[in-house]
C-alpha cells in the first residue's frame, strides 16, 4: 500500500482528538439543560476524530508521502532554532541586544551574507525600530539588562 | 439619523488631520505589504496591532483596515511586473498582467489594476454604507439560538466555498474550535487544558496564532534561495492605457465589483476566491477567450476589481453582525475589542463615530491608494530590490515584537513559534490554516451561545428549529451540505474543484 499525505495528516488528527478526550477526563460534560465545561471540547474532539477518519478514508486522492519535497526543511529548522533562542533570551536580555543578535545570526549565520553588511544591517534596523516604537509610537520595548 | 447625516458625521471624523494621517499610514503600509511577496495583510495587521494601542479606536481601526484594502492594491504590482503574487488574491493577475508587461504594456496594466481597484473599492464602500446599518438593526433580533445557527452556517459555508475538500476545511475549523476552548470556562470557572501555565488561563490569543500560521509559517515555507527577482520598472508616461484598453476594461471592472462584493459577504478567503471567479467569468464571457493568458485586459481588470470589492464586502458581516468571515477580519475584531468596542449590531448605534468614521475613511482611503499606487509605482517597485535574505529576518523580528507587545507575555511568543511550525506542516500536507483561525475566533461565541440556547430551552435541541431565523439559517446549512454531498456522489468537477486545480497550477 502506498502511504499518502492524507493518511498521515488524518491519523495525526485522530490521535490529537483521542489525546484531547484523554485529557478531558476531569471536565464535566453536564446535562443538556445545563451543559458543563467538558461538553464543547469533547464534542469538537469527537468531530475531529470523525473528520480525521474521513481524511484517511479518502486519502487515495492525495499525493504519495514519498513525493513530498523536504528541500526547505534544513532552512526552516535553522530559522526555528535561531528564533527559539531569541525568544528565550528576549526577556533577560531585552529588545536591543536580542534582536541585534537575532538579525545578525539570521543574515550572517543562516544566509551567509558578508559579516560587515550583516552587522550594519542588524545594528541599523534595531536602532531604527527602537526609535520608531519607543519614541514615535510611544510603545516601550522590553528593556532587559541594559535598562532601555 | 438618516444614512446621509450619519455619513456626514463619518466624514467629519475621517477628515480630521490625525485620522487622515493614520488612514494614509495604513494605506502606505498596506501597499508595501501587498507589494512584498511572503508578507500578507494578516501578518502586516497583526504585527502593527500593538502600535495602535496608544491610539483611539477610530484611528486604530482606520489604520489597520487601510493595511487590508491597501494590500489588495499593492498585490497587483508584483503580479504584473514580476509574475509573483505579492498577495494571494493577486494570483490571477499574474497570468495576463505579466503577459501585458512582456508586451510592453506594464504601465497600462498597472493603471487598469489601480483604477479597477478604486472603482471596486468605492462601490464596496457605498454598498457597505447602505447595507450594514439595516443589517445591524435586523441582527438586534438575534438571540443565542440564532447566533449558534449563524455560526454553524458560517463554518458550513466556509467549507462549501473552500477550494480544498469539505472534511479538510471542517477538520481545520475543529482544530481552531478546540484551541478556542483552552482557558477558563466562563460559565463554570473550570480551567481547561492550561497545564498549570497561568497565561493559558485567558485562552490562546488570535494574534499569536495568526502571526505564527501566516507570518512565520510563510517564512519557513519560503527558502531564501528560491527568491530570485528581476524587476521591470515602468516609467510614469507609460502608465496611461490606450482608448481600446479602457473600453475593454469597463465591463470587467463593473462585473468584478459586483461579484467581488457579493463573494466578500461570505465566509472564507473571499478576496482570493472572488478573483478566481471573476477571471473565470471574464474568460467565459469574452468574445476572444483565446487571448486569456496572453495579455487580455479583462484578465487584469476583472480579478483586481473583484478582490478589492471582496475585501470591502467582508466588513459588512464584521461590522453589522460582529462575525469574522476570515482571519483578517478576525484580527480586526480583536483590535476593536482590545479598545473596548465590541463589533456587532450595537456598534452602529452605540459608537456611531467609530462606525461612520471608519466607513467614511474608506472612501478617502481608496482615493489615497489611487494617488499612491499610480505615480509612486516606481518607488514601490524599489522595495522589491531588498534581498529576501535581509527581509525575512526583519519580518521575524516584527513578529516577535508584535506578538509580545499585545500582552507582554513570552508564552504568546512561544505559541507563535509553535504555530509557525504547525503552519509549515499544514502547508506541506495541503491543509489551509485559515479555517483554523476562524474556528479559534468564533469558539467563545459559539460555545457560549450553544450552551445558553440549551439552558434557555431546558435541554431541548428543537429550539434551533422552533425559532424562524435559526430554522432558516440551519435549512441553508442543510442545503449546502446536501449540495456538497451530491457533487461528491456524482464525483463531477464543479467550480470549486476547478478553482483548486487552478490554484495548484499557479502555485507550482
Amino acid at each position: 500500500m502506498i502511504i499518502r499525505t492524507d493518511h498521515v495528516a488524518g491519523s495525526a488528527f485522530v490521535a490529537l482528538g483521542i489525546g484531547v478526550l484523554a485529557l478531558s477526563g476531569d471536565l464535566p460534560v453536564g446535562t443538556l439543560s445545563f451543559p458543563g465545561a467538558g461538553m464543547m471540547p469533547k464534542l469538537v474532539a469527537g468531530l475531529m476524530i470523525v473528520f480525521g477518519l474521513l481524511l484517511v478514508g479518502r486519502a487515495g486522492e492525495s499525493a504519495p508521502l514519498a513525493g513530498l519535497a523536504w528541500g526547505d526543511l534544513p532552512h526552516a529548522a535553522r530559522v526555528v532554532a535561531i528564533t527559539a533562542v531569541a525568544i528565550a533570551l528576549y526577556q533577560p536580555l531585552g529588545f536591543v541586544i536580542t534582536m541585534a543578535l537575532l538579525l545578525f545570526t539570521l543574515t550572517f549565520g543562516a544566509e551567509r551574507r558578508p559579516v560587515l553588511a550583516a552587522a550594519a544591517f542588524s545594528a541599523g534596523v534595531v536602532a531604527l525600530t527602537y526609535l520608531l516604537f519607543a519614541v514615535v509610537l510611544k510603545t516601550p520595548l522590553e528593556p532587559g539588562v541594559l535598562g532601555f | 439619523m438618516g444614512t446621509l447625516d450619519s455619513l456626514l458625521l463619518g466624514f467629519s471624523v475621517a477628515l480630521q488631520p490625525d485620522v487622515l494621517w493614520y488612514a494614509f499610514l495604513g494605506c502606505l503600509v498596506g501597499t508595501i505589504v501587498g507589494v512584498l511577496p511572503g508578507i500578507g495583510p494578516l501578518s502586516g495587521i497583526s504585527i502593527l496591532l500593538p502600535a495602535t494601542f496608544g491610539l483611539d479606536t477610530t484611528k486604530s481601526v482606520v489604520m489597520l483596515a487601510g493595511i487590508y484594502y491597501g494590500s489588495q492594491y499593492g498585490g497587483s504590482t508584483t503580479s504584473i511586473l514580476m509574475r509573483i503574487p505579492g498577495e494571494a488574491a493577486s494570483v490571477m493577475t499574474c497570468i495576463d498582467g505579466y503577459a501585458m508587461a512582456q508586451k510592453g504594456r506594464a504601465g497600462a496594466a498597472l493603471c487598469i489594476a489601480a483604477v479597477g481597484s478604486w472603482v471596486a473599492g468605492t462601490f464596496g464602500v457605498i454598498m457597505l454604507t447602505l447595507i450594514a446599518p439595516p443589517l445591524a438593526n435586523f441582527a438586534l433580533r438575534f438571540g443565542p439560538p440564532e447566533y449558534t445557527a449563524l455560526l454553524v452556517l458560517g463554518l458550513v459555508f466556509l467549507a462549501y466555498m473552500s477550494s480544498t475538500s469539505l472534511p479538510r476545511t471542517l477538520l481545520m475549523a475543529c482544530v481552531g474550535l478546540m484551541l478556542g476552548t483552552i482557558g477558563i470556562d466562563n460559565m463554570t470557572g473550570h480551567f481547561r487544558y492550561s497545564f498549570d501555565i497561568p497565561e493559558l488561563g485567558d485562552g490562546i490569543g488570535i494574534v499569536p496564532v495568526a502571526v505564527g500560521l501566516f507570518g512565520l509559517g510563510e517564512i519557513l515555507s519560503t527558502p531564501s534561495a528560491n527568491m530570485i527577482r528581476t524587476v521591470i520598472a515602468p516609467k510614469l508616461r507609460q502608465l496611461l492605457p490606450s482608448r481600446q484598453e479602457w473600453r475593454q476594461s469597463v465591463m470587467p471592472i463593473a462585473r468584478g465589483s459586483i461579484l467581488g462584493f457579493l463573494v466578500g459577504l461570505t465566509p472564507g478567503s473571499a478576496h482570493i476566491i472572488s478573483s478566481f471567479l471573476s477571471y473565470g467569468v471574464e474568460r467565459r464571457l469574452s468574445k476572444h477567450p483565446e487571448e486569456f493568458g496572453k495579455g487580455a485586459v479583462a484578465g487584469v481588470a476583472g480579478p483586481e476589481s473583484a478582490n478589492n470589492a471582496a475585501s470591502t464586502g467582508a466588513f459588512v458581516p464584521m461590522l453589522a453582525l460582529g462575525l469574522p468571515t476570515g482571519p483578517i477580519t478576525a484580527v480586526l475584531i480583536a483590535a476593536l475589542m482590545i479598545h473596548g468596542v465590541p463589533p456587532g449590531p450595537t456598534l452602529v448605534n452605540e459608537h456611531p463615530n467609530v462606525f461612520w468614521g471608519f466607513v467614511a475613511s474608506m472612501y478617502v482611503g481608496n482615493l489615497m491608494l489611487l494617488a499612491l499606487n499610480l505615480p509612486l509605482v516606481s518607488i514601490f517597485v524599489n522595495v522589491l530590490r531588498i534581498p529576501y535574505a535581509y527581509l525575512y529576518p526583519l519580518v521575524i523580528m516584527f513578529c516577535i515584537v508584535g506578538v509580545y507587545e499585545v500582552s507582554h507575555s513570552i508564552v504568546d511568543v512561544w505559541i507563535m513559534l509553535i504555530m509557525g511550525v504547525v503552519g509549515y506542516g499544514l502547508r506541506k500536507f495541503g491543509l489551509d490554516p485559515a479555517p483554523l483561525v476562524l474556528g479559534l475566533v468564533i469558539a467563545p461565541t459559539f460555545e457560549m451561545s450553544l450552551r445558553q440556547s440549551l439552558i434557555m430551552s431546558n435541554g431541548n435541541w428543537t429550539i434551533f428549529v422552533q425559532r424562524p431565523i435559526a430554522a432558516v439559517l440551519l435549512a441553508v446549512c442543510a442545503a449546502l451540505l446536501a449540495l456538497a454531498a451530491l457533487s461528491l456522489v456524482r464525483a463531477r468537477k464543479d467550480w470549486r474543484s476547478k478553482l483548486a486545480e487552478a490554484e495548484s497550477g499557479e502555485g507550482s
